[in-house]
């Protein structure tokens, strides 16, 4: 499978029946910035917001609760595993899974902001992130169907799996990696519950750019 | 056309009307149990495969479903600041008496069955004392345990694949771990009555 021109050179294969996690350069690339923005997770201190009292020069700092600012950085850094795992998983429905979870989590770190409108903003994109999870199953399912493995290792390079399944994958990781759209995008580093906002971020586009692998590949 | 190629035009009929009713529906509280209706089609798509391997994949899809369906009301109490409903506890003497005696012989009789239907026994045992006599914020608890079993349980997994000869420590293991797991599970059901750390 390491012939295929996105993977690169084979680093490592862990076999597990037919099922392969295998790490090539193209994923080992994506693991090592996911590990990087977990431990960005841990160290980082939280952001603390400014209000600016209207007509007067005075000037507030926002308190940081800590019961929620443990809650978010939990959800981070569970986010990141999620994310760990979706970028070196070697199965289909592995991946699918690891993306719901991905879902999941993006939405525990928004929750955890006490504010209305970011609210209304998670409670919608949960609403997408779970619609997108019948998408991702079914592509897992119809490629099981029509092929009757799920290991990417066994399906790369034959072209077996039908483009609707692979059409669903795509959808249903747009669903789930929807989440940065629910937030301002300038205020990435500024935004209630900065600087875990960012592993939102930074989980989307890792699921995106695994998922045009595997398309790729399989 | 076979079997698989017409289930699936069917299932993505389903899908199709379960979208437009999402796409009709404007009230929050319907749009989440709509969105459940969604997710129950994507696991009619798993079950068409009709093979060992896509029952086994039911399970997790489920669970993933239900966690997103539970985080979605949950955000949606918080979002619109719902209070707890409280209530009062049932007075009925049978629920005073009979739930030590009965909750042992289930428990008891679980442990005997052990595995996934030991657990399930066992469970109802656990459910009917707690809904009986109460709890006083077990929760913590509860997850804790279910946890260690579900360690024990993978640890299990990984004796199958990478010491198959121990594969009788293997199945007690996981046996065990399955019971424990199962129960812990079912009595958060009975704790569910009252307390706040829901």
């Amino acid at each position: 499978m390491f012939n295929l021109p996105i993977e690169g050179e084979e680093l490592f294969a862990l076999e597990f029946g037919d099922i392969v996690n295998y790490f090539s350069l193209y994923t080992t690339t994506l693991f090592l910035f996911a590990a990087a923005f977990i431990i960005i997770a841990i160290i980082a201190r939280p952001e603390r917001q400014t209000d600016i009292v209207f007509g007067t020069d005075a000037v507030y700092t926002k308190e940081i609760n800590q019961d929620n600012l443990r809650f978010q950085r939990f959800m981070a850094i569970a986010c990141g595993l999620a994310t760990l795992g979706a970028v070196s998983s070697g199965d289909l429905f592995n991946f699918s899974l690891f993306t719901a979870l991905i879902g999941i989590t993006n939405i525990g770190i928004v929750a955890g902001v006490n504010n209305r409108y970011v609210l209304n903003a998670a409670y919608n994109y949960g609403i997408v992130a779970m619609v997108a999870t019948t998408f991702l199953f079914g592509g897992a399912s119809i490629a099981l169907g029509t092929c009757g493995t799920l290991s990417i290792w066994e399906l790369a390079g034959k072209g077996l799996v039908p483009l609707a399944a692979k059409m669903f994958l795509v959808l249903g990781v747009m669903g789930e990696g929807m989440a940065p759209f629910y937030i301002a995008k300038a205020e990435i580093t500024r935004a209630p519950g900065a600087p875990y906002v960012l592993m939102i971020h930074v989980s989307s586009l890792l699921i995106f750019l695994r998922v045009i692998e595997i398309i790729l590949t399989v | 056309m076979d079997f698989y190629q017409a289930g699936l035009f069917c299932t993505l009929v389903c899908v199709a009307i379960s979208f437009i009713a999402l796409f009709r529906e404007r009230d929050d509280i319907h749009k989440i149990l709509v969105v459940d209706l969604v997710e129950t089609t994507g696991l009619v798509l798993i079950c068409l495969v009709a093979t060992d391997l896509a029952e086994a994949l039911i399970l997790p899809g489920l669970v993933v479903g239900i966690s997103e369906l539970l985080m979605l009301a949950e955000l949606y109490i918080r979002k619109e600041k719902l209070p707890l409903p409280s209530f009062k506890p049932i007075k009925i003497e049978v629920m005073r008496t009979a739930p030590p005696i009965i909750s042992f012989v289930l428990v008891v009789y679980g442990i005997i069955l052990s595995g996934f239907s030991g657990g399930a026994v066992a469970g109802i045992g656990m459910v009917f004392y707690f809904l009986c006599k109460g709890y006083e914020e077990r929760f913590e608890l509860l997850e804790t345990v279910s946890g260690y079993a579900w360690a024990l349980w993978i640890a299990a997994f990984f004796i199958f694949m990478i010491l198959p000869q121990a594969w009788l420590i293997a199945v007690m293991l996981s046996g065990g771990a399955i019971l424990v797991k199962v129960t812990t599970k079912m009595a958060l059901i009975g704790a569910m009555r009252e307390g706040h750390n829901v």
